[in-house]
């Protein structure tokens, strides 16, 4: 797994996660260089979800760990967003509250916070709207919300979870873009987990394909195209159907 | 495409106005078969006053203390203290109480299984126990008003932190944020239209074992004074002791949605 000598962010170990006899995820080892993004696919209900719960320390491991920078994760000293299938802005804040959220968590000092609102609003074209209420956006500006609240924190690992799964194409092809253009602003390490391969192969530097339940690394593919990505293009096409066959044939 | 703009709010206007004018036309209809069930004979003016009558007594109460002892002012006053002193401090437990039920679960154990059984015991059977143990004064009365409006408090605070969206509290804790911190600042905020929810049932709950509590033992108070009304046969006594407690809960009720409006800015339409 050379990577242009890229340093090693997070380390994944044999981890495992059992439900009493149910055995969910089996063995899963993988590096995640540092400002690298990571597209991990595999088949609906293969324990994506349980994958993540465990990577972020909502649910305990049954074996192995999850290290940051060679330390063991811990979400109350490392910095771990986590952008979520639903919409996850808290209707009682605005959006500039919203944002703060995580700082405030975090315990970064005012001016800092300020500093980094400005900053991660003006990236998302939040500015006008940061005495708005959750209710009174659009689908689109309330994830650009949980995106620059992710962002913000100057994560060492960020997580999406199928984050654009609900939303329309239209929408979501505008979305992806922009959360390319915030990634290579901001220089953090993505997780993106979908099952949507054009998706994977549009945003990816590396796919991980996952097995079918007790899910297991299948295979990585590198996806090593310029950007911005066209869907058309011979070899993106020929990655896409890659990934296909990997997901389609086991 | 001018004169549209400004004919829309007019046709809004006109139309809140029509609806204004149905309330209010309710309201006469309403006073009309009153006055003529008892100037027709059909209810007798012992059983019922007519409107007028109620109206004047409704006036003269003011500074009149009779026919039972003490002016509306007087025994308004004496009902209100009484209420909320139950009230506040009732809610003051109880909403905290059902908050933190709901987000932990070793609180929910402790306390649930008294709960569950104080819970179906309606107020008022807590009266003679409460006479027995307070005798007849405002703490007695109190404290029956305390248990009323305890139990929707508890209830409807538990069942609203319960309702927490889990994505928001993942949120919170992938953040790193301790289980109190997310409780304080994702379960409550979250549980807070089902707090408000509690406290309006709560509200109403005291306000009418209040009642209940003054018909039994008393000395002022508009249960007091109904009561009274029905000993000395002056049914327009009566009426305007429930007419004042119907007004009173109705302002209080108001006054409480406005707090609400005021504490929870982002539900405002």
């Amino acid at each position: 797994m050379t990577n242009n000598g890229r340093k090693i962010k997070i380390q994944v170990q044999n981890l495992t996660k059992r439900f009493g006899d149910l055995l969910v995820l089996n063995n899963i080892s993988f590096n995640v260089y540092e400002g690298e993004f990571l597209c991990i696919v595999g088949p609906t209900g293969c324990g994506k979800t349980t994958f993540l719960n465990v990577l972020t320390k909502l649910h305990p491991a049954t074996e192995g760990d999850i290290y940051i920078d060679g330390e063991p994760a811990n979400p109350q000293k490392h910095n771990i967003s986590f952008v979520f299938q639903e919409p996850s802005t808290m209707p009682w804040l605005t959006v500039e509250q919203n944002i703060r959220y995580g700082l405030e968590v975090k315990k970064v000092p005012e001016e800092e916070i300020k500093k980094r609102l400005n900053q991660v609003m003006e990236l998302v074209g939040l500015k006008d709207f940061r005495n708005y209420y959750p209710r009174q956006l659009s689908a689109s500006m309330d994830q650009r919300v949980v995106i620059a609240r992710a962002f913000a924190i100057n994560p060492d690992l960020l997580l999406m979870d199928e984050p654009y799964s609900q939303l329309d194409i239209k929408l979501r092809y505008y979305l992806e873009d922009e959360v390319i253009r915030i990634w290579r602003e901001m220089k953090r390490t993505v997780i993106f987990v979908t099952h949507n391969i054009e998706e994977a192969v549009y945003l990816a530097e590396r796919i991980l394909i996952l097995t079918p339940k007790p899910a297991t690394i299948k295979k990585e593919i590198k996806v090593d195209l310029p950007r911005p990505r066209n869907f058309a293009d011979p070899e993106f096409v020929n990655i896409r159907n890659q990934v296909t066959e990997m997901i389609k044939w086991w | 495409m001018a004169t549209r703009i400004v004919a829309a709010p007019g046709k809004i206007r006109s139309k809140n106005n029509s609806l204004v004018w149905l309330s209010a036309a309710s309201l006469v209809v309403f006073f009309i078969i009153w006055y003529g069930l008892v100037e027709s004979g059909i209810i007798s003016k012992a059983l019922l006053s007519p409107p007028a009558e109620v109206l004047t007594t409704f006036i003269s109460k003011f500074s009149n203390r009779a026919p039972d002892g003490a002016t509306l002012g007087a025994h308004f006053k004496t009902s209100l203290t009484l209420a909320l002193t139950g009230y506040i401090t009732a809610v003051v437990v109880g909403a905290p109480l059902g908050l933190l039920m709901g987000w932990y679960k070793k609180v929910d154990s402790i306390v649930k299984p008294i709960f569950e059984v104080i819970r179906p015991i309606p107020p008022i059977a807590w009266i003679p126990l409460a006479i027995l143990w307070f005798g007849i004064g405002l703490p007695a009365k109190a404290f029956i008003i305390w248990l009323s409006a305890f139990v929707p408090s508890v209830i409807n605070s538990y069942a609203g932190i319960k309702l927490t969206e889990p994505v928001l509290i993942n949120m919170s804790r992938t953040f790193g944020a301790t289980n109190w911190e997310t409780f304080l600042r994702v379960g409550v905020p979250s549980a807070l239209a089902m707090v408000f929810t509690g406290l309006r049932l709560s509200l109403s709950s005291a306000w009418m074992t209040l009642v209940a509590a003054e018909l039994l033992a008393a000395t002022e108070g508009l249960g007091y004074m109904i009561q009274m009304g029905r000993t000395l046969a002056r049914p327009d006594v009566i009426i305007v002791g429930m007419l004042t407690i119907g007004l009173t809960g109705a302002a209080m009720a108001f006054i409480l949605e406005r707090f609400e409006g005021k504490l929870a800015p982002w539900r405002r339409s």
